[in-house]
């Protein structure tokens, strides 16, 4: 009985633990994002960090959300017309393409490449720096590490995904044009005429905002991962893992609430 | 006549459970160089880090000048306060997405770094480069240079020698004696080489348990009748 109740109070002892961790964790997070905001505000903007960032986020990722989108864009329309034949509606594929591109497609895929490749890199220069005292050495030379590496960082990532996303719908829509043009015999013209003429500008607004959110949850939370990188390689190695992951879980989160807000609209 | 520069009083700081600073107090004097002294693990860098402001303290107080408490300083005086010291860093902690003239940059605005690259025997050509492509020894010197190029009131040097093979360690040493005492800059210095202590050390610290356990003349370190010390100059566990 005592041993029983002993291994209760354990069990329990141990729930109230993760539990405080993850509020703890909760709060570090706030805390972190309430520092980012007020020094925005109230100290100097590094203009050239930022442009810096602007193109190493955005267009250093071309080439990467290019090819996924171009990739998906094809998928979508073979996926589209095996099921579509099946009920004679082959004419509504370039509706389908442009509005999964447009509202889903390029801002999800782009958001998880771009965690993949920017976010990791993120935060492994800033876990680098806080590991290696580079960051005490910018504070102790009167630079607040907040103004040089974590806002403009943050701003290029809410600026520079959107921008990216553009060029992914561009890029998704041509990939069904090709399949649906070369490979699908579908007249050049009618395609273009019926992707233009479905679309809306909500199709593409509401991509974009997506785009802005998850540029800004990439960005912040490599940021973040990395400015509270512990110990050597090893907590390097782990902020980095927590970046990609962490991004990628917030990413399709807040794709669904994104979502849902605009279905209700 | 000694004018105390900074006073810690009965510092604790604690990591969980394991305390590093147990009510620890020290004075450090204008324009004299002190050296702390100490096992690994012994809390040194973290006492430095603690005067400096980087990390905060459970208890106690750090005066510095007319600053009574540095804990309850807000961000802007924060950064003032940090703005009085130059560190050397145990790793230099030069910015490495940086050439040199643009961490030297962060230090002073000024466009010629010549006097200061001579004063720690560097070439002027070193200045487009970047940390990755210098030795240990050349990082170690730029990294000195940028912590007394914006002239400190006190100049922190942390494990200045670690890591170096033992001549460029000499040339170190040789380095920062002939500049600490040339401009009478206040210095700390955490270290486990006695010759560091030898060569610049005005009065030396040993830290041991969390607390000072001696502290007196460099010149008197070895008529000490500390055990603790003697076995740690001897190198004796």
């Amino acid at each position: 009985m005592t041993r029983l109740l002993s291994s209760a109070l354990a069990l329990t002892k141990r729930l109230f633990k993760i539990i405080f961790s993850f509020f703890h964790s909760i709060g570090e997070i706030v805390d972190f994002f309430l520092n980012c905001v007020k020094y925005s505000i109230t100290e100097k903007f590094y203009v050239n960090i930022f442009l810096k960032q602007f193109l190493k986020i955005g267009f250093n990722s071309l080439p990467v959300v290019g090819l996924t989108s171009i990739f998906t864009g094809m998928v979508l329309a073979l996926q589209s017309y095996t099921g579509f034949s099946r009920f004679s509606a082959e004419s509504a594929i370039p509706n389908v393409v442009v509005l999964s591109i447009t509202r889903e497609l390029a801002p999800v895929l782009a958001g998880l490449m771009v965690a993949g490749r920017s976010g990791a890199a993120i935060a492994a220069e800033i876990g680098t720096m806080k590991v290696t005292e580079q960051i005490d050495a910018l504070k102790t030379l009167s630079t607040n590490p907040f103004n040089y590496l974590i806002i403009p960082r943050i701003l290029a990532g809410i600026i520079s995904l959107p921008l990216l996303v553009i060029v992914g719908d561009i890029i998704g829509v041509m990939g069904g044009y090709l399949i649906c043009v070369n490979l699908l015999n579908f007249n050049p013209t009618v395609y273009l005429q019926n992707t233009y003429n479905f679309v809306q500008f909500i199709d593409v607004f509401s991509g974009l905002v997506k785009a802005s959110v998850f540029g800004f949850l990439i960005t912040f939370m490599g940021c973040y991962h990395g400015f509270n990188a512990k110990g050597g390689a090893q907590g390097v190695g782990q902020s980095t893992t927590y970046s990609v992951v962490s991004s990628s879980i917030l990413i399709l989160l807040m794709n669904y609430i994104i979502t849902s807000f605009f279905f209700r609209l | 006549m000694r004018k105390k520069k900074i006073i810690v009083k009965n510092i604790y700081k604690s990591f969980k459970d394991k305390v590093v600073l147990n009510k620890l107090n020290l004075d450090v004097y204008e324009s004299e160089s002190l050296s702390i002294i100490g096992e690994s693990g012994s809390g040194k860098s973290i006492l430095t880090r603690c005067i400096v402001g980087l990390l905060k303290y459970d208890n106690g107080s750090i005066s510095f000048g007319n600053l009574n408490n540095i804990n309850t300083l807000n961000d802007k005086e924060k950064m003032n306060y940090m703005s009085k010291f130059g560190i050397l860093f145990q790793n230099s902690a030069l910015l490495d997405s940086l050439s040199i003239r643009e961490n030297l940059k962060f230090a002073s605005k000024q466009d010629s770094f010549n006097k200061i690259l001579n004063e720690v025997g560097l070439p002027n050509s070193i200045l487009e480069k970047y940390p990755s492509e210098l030795s240990v020894g050349m990082q170690k010197r730029v990294g000195l240079a940028r912590a007394i190029l914006k002239k400190p009131e006190v100049l922190i040097l942390d494990e200045p020698t670690t890591g170096l093979d033992p001549i460029i360690a000499r040339q170190i040493n040789l380095l920062i004696k002939n500049l600490v005492k040339k401009n009478k800059i206040t210095t700390i210095t955490v270290t486990h080489d006695m010759e560091s202590v030898y060569e610049f050390a005005d009065y030396v610290a040993f830290l041991k348990n969390g607390i000072i356990e001696w502290y007196g003349n460099a010149r008197k370190i070895n008529k000490s009748r500390n055990n603790s010390m003697i076995n740690f100059i001897k190198g004796i566990n």
